[in-house]
């Protein structure tokens, strides 16, 4: 039933998108439906004609092409496989998602919070504060970022910044590791360094 | 056939036998609402002077969304607004909601969006708060396309009477 639920879920998508695949977006060559939707729907996507390009361009991140673009404010049209390479990416990502997740579950020894839990289970670490909100953290790879939701601040996206050797989150210039002590040194009540 | 499978799914229909209490929802009602009945899908002509598209995200990632705007060039409103949009429910509603309050708007108004609020008001979880900030960049695009396309074609305008001594 699950399985079908699916299905009826990924139609229901579809038909948001209508003729998504054959308006003017398809000359990107980035947008193939059939690449997203494993579905018996895959022949209403072949109006379009030019759905057999190839799944590797659809990695292109798409952005407004004619907007002067303010990097602080706006979505940055970046092609990110030419700034990191994927190996790296990981081997960076991971351990940087792993030392947080040993330093996190010693402060969650110190310290006495309800509900306090910490879980890494398919590359996502969930970090529950109980009353205080949840973090989500996690690897965003074909953008090469590191994704954070936070009860504090909202969503933010961090970059591997070469130079820094840190996380930055580019609109705010943010830095993740700061950005983890302070606000939880607000919700907790007692200090952590995570660097 | 979907509707009361849907309903089973999110735990919305009474148990029939005496078992355990129905399990959690999993999606606020109103995002499953504009997931149901999504206001305002649709595309306008990308190449008409009065709208702007704003296009984000990035099919690797699972999310993709244009968002178009139709500008009263006078007053600098927003009369219309449209969307289309790829992507999970919260996506779906998120992009659906913020079409819904960027109508009869002023452009610098809705610059102003924030994606908390977005969030709070579908009372979305913490993993779909991108979604969010997804649908407040959609909202920045279009406006940022809006703007170019004008100054081009207010460029262009001042350009062709030099032009035009020119040839003369």
């Amino acid at each position: 039933m699950l399985s079908s639920m699916r299905k009826c879920l990924s139609f229901r998508r579809f038909l948001v998108l209508e003729s998504y695949s054959s308006s003017s977006l398809h000359r990107h060559q980035c947008f193939s439906p059939l690449y997203i939707l494993p579905s018996p729907f895959i022949h209403e996507a072949s109006r379009a004609p030019d759905l057999s390009a190839t799944v590797a361009s659809a990695h292109r991140v798409f952005c407004s092409r004619s907007s002067i673009i303010d990097d602080a404010q706006g979505p940055a049209a970046i092609d990110y496989r030419s700034i990191l390479e994927e190996d790296e990416f990981h081997c960076v990502a991971d351990a940087t998602i792993n030392d947080l997740q040993e330093k996190l579950e010693e402060y969650g020894d110190s310290i006495q919070i309800d509900g306090f839990d910490i879980d890494y289970a398919n590359q996502v670490l969930t970090l529950k504060l109980g009353n205080s909100g949840t973090y989500v953290l996690n690897k965003q790879t074909p953008n090469r970022q590191i994704w954070l939701s936070s009860p504090v601040s909202g969503p933010s996206r961090f970059d591997w910044d070469r130079s820094g050797q840190s996380w930055i989150y580019r609109r705010t210039k943010a830095n993740l590791i700061q950005l983890l002590e302070i606000e939880l040194e607000q919700l907790c009540g007692k200090p952590i360094s995570l660097s | 056939m979907l509707r009361a499978g849907c309903r089973k799914f999110l735990g919305l229909v009474p148990q029939q036998n005496n078992q355990a209490p129905v399990l959690v929802r999993l999606y606020h009602e109103r995002v499953v609402d504009h997931y149901n009945n999504p206001r305002n899908v649709g595309s306008f002509d990308k190449n008409d002077p009065t709208v702007g598209t704003g296009l984000v995200g990035a099919p690797a990632c699972g999310d993709v969304m244009k968002l178009q705007i139709k500008v009263d060039e006078e007053t600098g409103k927003i009369t219309d607004a449209c969307f289309k949009t790829f992507g999970c429910g919260s996506a779906i509603a998120s992009s659906s909601v913020a079409t819904e309050w960027i109508k009869g708007k002023q452009m610098e108004e809705v610059v102003t969006i924030k994606n908390t609020e977005i969030a709070k008001h579908l009372s979305l979880p913490p993993v779909k708060l991108h979604c969010s900030m997804l649908a407040e960049d959609a909202i920045k695009a279009a406006v940022k396309d809006y703007e170019a396309k004008r100054a081009k074609t207010e460029a262009n305008a001042a350009a062709e009477p030099t032009e035009r001594v020119a040839n003369a």
